[in-house]
């Protein structure tokens, strides 16, 4: 949506620069035409200044020849009126203008036509006179008045036009960027939901019908894909599963084989416990895959943790945890009925994954801690569930490591130097599931401690 | 010793896999059981199942003729002998758990012989305890039938709820049972906050079975979670 809006602000903006661009463009165009025309006149100067000049060169009693001659050159003509209203002289008049005026002509005349000829006038002392250009030269607006009110409000007025105009443009352009946004953002939204791996589809009406049903398509793509994908692994995990118990039960048998030499026994013991972990490997790899692609619906209920936790440290004491081994359960007084929507096998498999790599890492034996508690983490109520050991920890480089590399089921880098191992990766993605959040701490030789956050609403 | 009575269980094995289950059939017989019958589809299974009368079935889940879920339907139509289930596949436990089909455990392929050992041990166990009414602890006898302690010739009778908590603990014995597999065995369902309750029953217990309930050795705590009765060795 906002990649939208900036796009259209861009191209709003771009837009309007243009119109500006426009109207200077025909302002420049204006100017330029009527500065030509204006300026083109009969004769060499505008009809003011050959009034002035004739009026120089001329008095009551005669004209120049100069004057005369330019007048004629022009095919102008010009006459002298007295104080009576008759002619003391003229130049170059045309048959039909009168050589009398009564005070009536004269003012009729003066600021406009004479039989149409143009007329301009000067008056002296003595008279007034009188240049005639040819017909059709000039337009005179004999009309001009208009009330002094108008001329104060026309700068107003075309403010008022200028904003009520850009008020317009605003209004159309926020319409339709709020069209766009409206027709655009599920487009938008699936791409992004589609990015990040999420199954959609999306229904459109109208011309984006057709980016719409592309996008459906791509997004069918993707998720056949991820189904082929998780189903391969899931099937691959499937057949691995007989052969693995076959070659279990009998590596077992063989390890616990009174007849079989201690040498044989070792080795045998030895295939056992490879392929302990190898089975561990195939039931986190199913898991994962279907976490990564989403097929695994989360089976939801209410679980009380303290209970979960209790109940997942009795079954593992009762099937047998070596002595060296020491497993405490610690529910916080306040902890004790919480309960969250989880799947409970999920949240016990996390917990199990986190107990077994404790228990591989430290065969010297160590004590592990399950502890519930609630807790405040940025403002919010939390479940804080830890599990930790007093065993032999990592170094900082190696937690480092662990925060911050890529895992390979989750990288499309051809770099060989990912992080490897399933547990860590399948206890993250549970808590993510989950919306909880998950931090490690450790330091060599003080143990291991991860802490989950689970968000929590405490019931009344 | 406790347990000798259950390998004279006889066990039907159905598996279309032979060399699996001849892997389980040896895992079972070396552990001491003696009964064991072989079946490789629903078929025979079920002929099986009904001439020699197994006490309990490992059924596996993918059969040639059908599959593990049907041949329990079967099963269940005459006889109501435990069945654990082996299967391949995630899912299908979580059918089973989901679905509550009646299946008393299922192990996962892969699985190690003793992990398979202990289902059908506590299956067992669990299943035909009942059988045996009389209980041997250090110091005294509970007869679960009388509902009655019998501490070196003294007759104490049990509270119902005191029968109750240790009937519960004895089908497990030696091994914990959570707090909450107690106060559900007590009160049902949702028992929260009964941990105090729970705690005053452990203690008359303790008075009535332990020679010194300052000192419990058949019933201990386990501190924060549960408790563990451990019969006269």
């Amino acid at each position: 949506m906002k990649i939208f809006s900036k796009y259209i602000s861009k191209y709003l903006l771009s837009y309007i620069g243009l119109i500006l661009i426009l109207v200077v463009l025909d302002i420049a165009a204006f100017v330029f035409t009527f500065y030509n025309a204006v300026s083109k006149n009969f004769g060499n100067s505008s009809p003011q200044n050959t009034l002035e000049e004739v009026a120089e060169s001329s008095s009551a009693d005669g004209i120049t020849n100069d004057a005369e001659r330019m007048l004629v050159s022009n095919s102008l003509w010009a006459m002298y009126l007295n104080a009576e209203g008759s002619c003391n002289w003229t130049v170059n008049l045309p048959e039909e203008i009168p050589t009398e005026y009564t005070i009536q002509d004269i003012a009729v005349f003066s600021k406009g036509y004479l039989k149409d000829y143009p007329v301009f006038v000067w008056s002296d002392e003595n008279g007034l006179l009188v240049i005639g250009y040819p017909k059709n030269s000039y337009m005179k607006i004999t009309s001009n008045y208009y009330p002094i009110d108008i001329f104060r409000k026309i700068l107003i007025f075309f403010l008022g036009i200028f904003v009520f105009d850009l008020t317009v443009l605003f209004l159309a352009y926020s319409y339709s960027k709020v069209q766009i946004g409206k027709k655009t953002e599920p487009i938008i939204s699936s791409i992004t939901a589609l990015s990040e791996g999420k199954c959609i589809s999306l229904n459109l009406n109208g011309e984006l019908s057709e980016i719409a049903d592309s996008i459906n398509k791509a997004a069918g793509i993707i998720s056949r894909q991820n189904t082929a994908r998780a189903n391969w692994i899931s099937g691959v995990s499937h057949d691995i599963r007989t052969p693995l118990s076959m070659i279990m039960g009998y590596a077992e048998r063989i390890a616990n084989d009174q007849n079989a030499c201690n040498q044989i026994k070792e080795q045998a013991a030895c295939i056992s416990r490879q392929s302990v972990k190898i089975k561990e490997l195939v039931q986190d790899l199913n898991l994962v895959s279907k976490l990564e692609y989403e097929m695994q619906p989360l089976q939801k209920e209410n679980i009380r943790i303290s209970k979960l936790l209790r109940s997942y440290a009795i079954d593992l004491i009762n099937s047998g945890l070596p002595e060296i081994y020491s497993l405490e359960v610690v529910i916080s007084p306040g902890s004790e009925n919480s309960e969250i929507d989880c799947d409970a096998k999920l949240i016990a498999r996390a917990v199990n994954n986190l107990v077994q790599n404790s228990i591989h890492s430290n065969p010297k034996g160590c004590t592990i801690i399950l502890a519930l508690q609630i807790t405040l983490q940025a403002a919010k109520e939390k479940l804080l569930l830890t599990i930790q050991d007093d065993g032999i920890g990592i170094s900082a480089e190696k937690l480092e490591e662990l925060k911050n590399k890529p895992h390979y089921m989750e990288s499309t880098d051809d770099r060989l130097d990912l992080r490897h191992g399933l547990g860590l990766l399948l206890v993250r993605q549970i808590v993510n599931a989950h919306n909880g959040t998950m931090e490690i701490e450790s330091k060599l030789g003080e143990g291991y401690k991860t802490d989950i956050y689970f968000p929590y609403t405490a019931k009344p | 010793m406790e347990d000798l009575f259950l390998y004279s269980k006889k066990i039907l094995l159905v598996d279309d896999e032979p060399e699996l289950l001849r892997l389980v059939t040896d895992i079972l017989l070396d552990d001491g059981f003696r009964n064991i019958i072989e079946a490789d589809t629903v078929r025979t299974g079920l002929i099986s199942a009904r001439q020699d009368k197994p006490d309990l079935a490992i059924l596996d889940v993918m059969l040639p003729d059908g599959d593990g879920f049907a041949l329990m339907k079967e099963l269940r139509t005459f006889t109501n002998i435990p069945i654990i289930f082996l299967t391949a596949k995630d899912e299908a436990a979580d059918k089973l758990a989901g679905l509550g089909l009646g299946a008393d455990d299922y192990v996962i392929k892969p699985f190690l012989p003793q992990e398979l050992l202990l289902r059908v041990h506590a299956v067992l166990r669990r299943c035909y305890k009942a059988d045996s009414f009389i209980l041997e602890l250090e110091g005294c006898t509970i007869d679960f039938s009388r509902a009655e302690v019998n501490k070196n010739g003294t007759i104490i009778p049990l509270t119902a709820k005191e029968h109750t908590l240790l009937q519960t603990l004895s089908r497990s014995e030696g091994r914990i049972v959570s707090i909450d597999a107690l106060c559900e065995a007590l009160w049902g369902d949702n028992p929260f906050g009964y941990e105090n309750s729970l705690n005053a029953h452990i203690r008359r217990i303790r008075e009535k079975i332990e020679t010194d309930p300052s000192k419990p050795v058949s019933l201990i705590t386990i501190k924060g979670l549960g408790y563990k009765l451990n019969a006269r060795k």
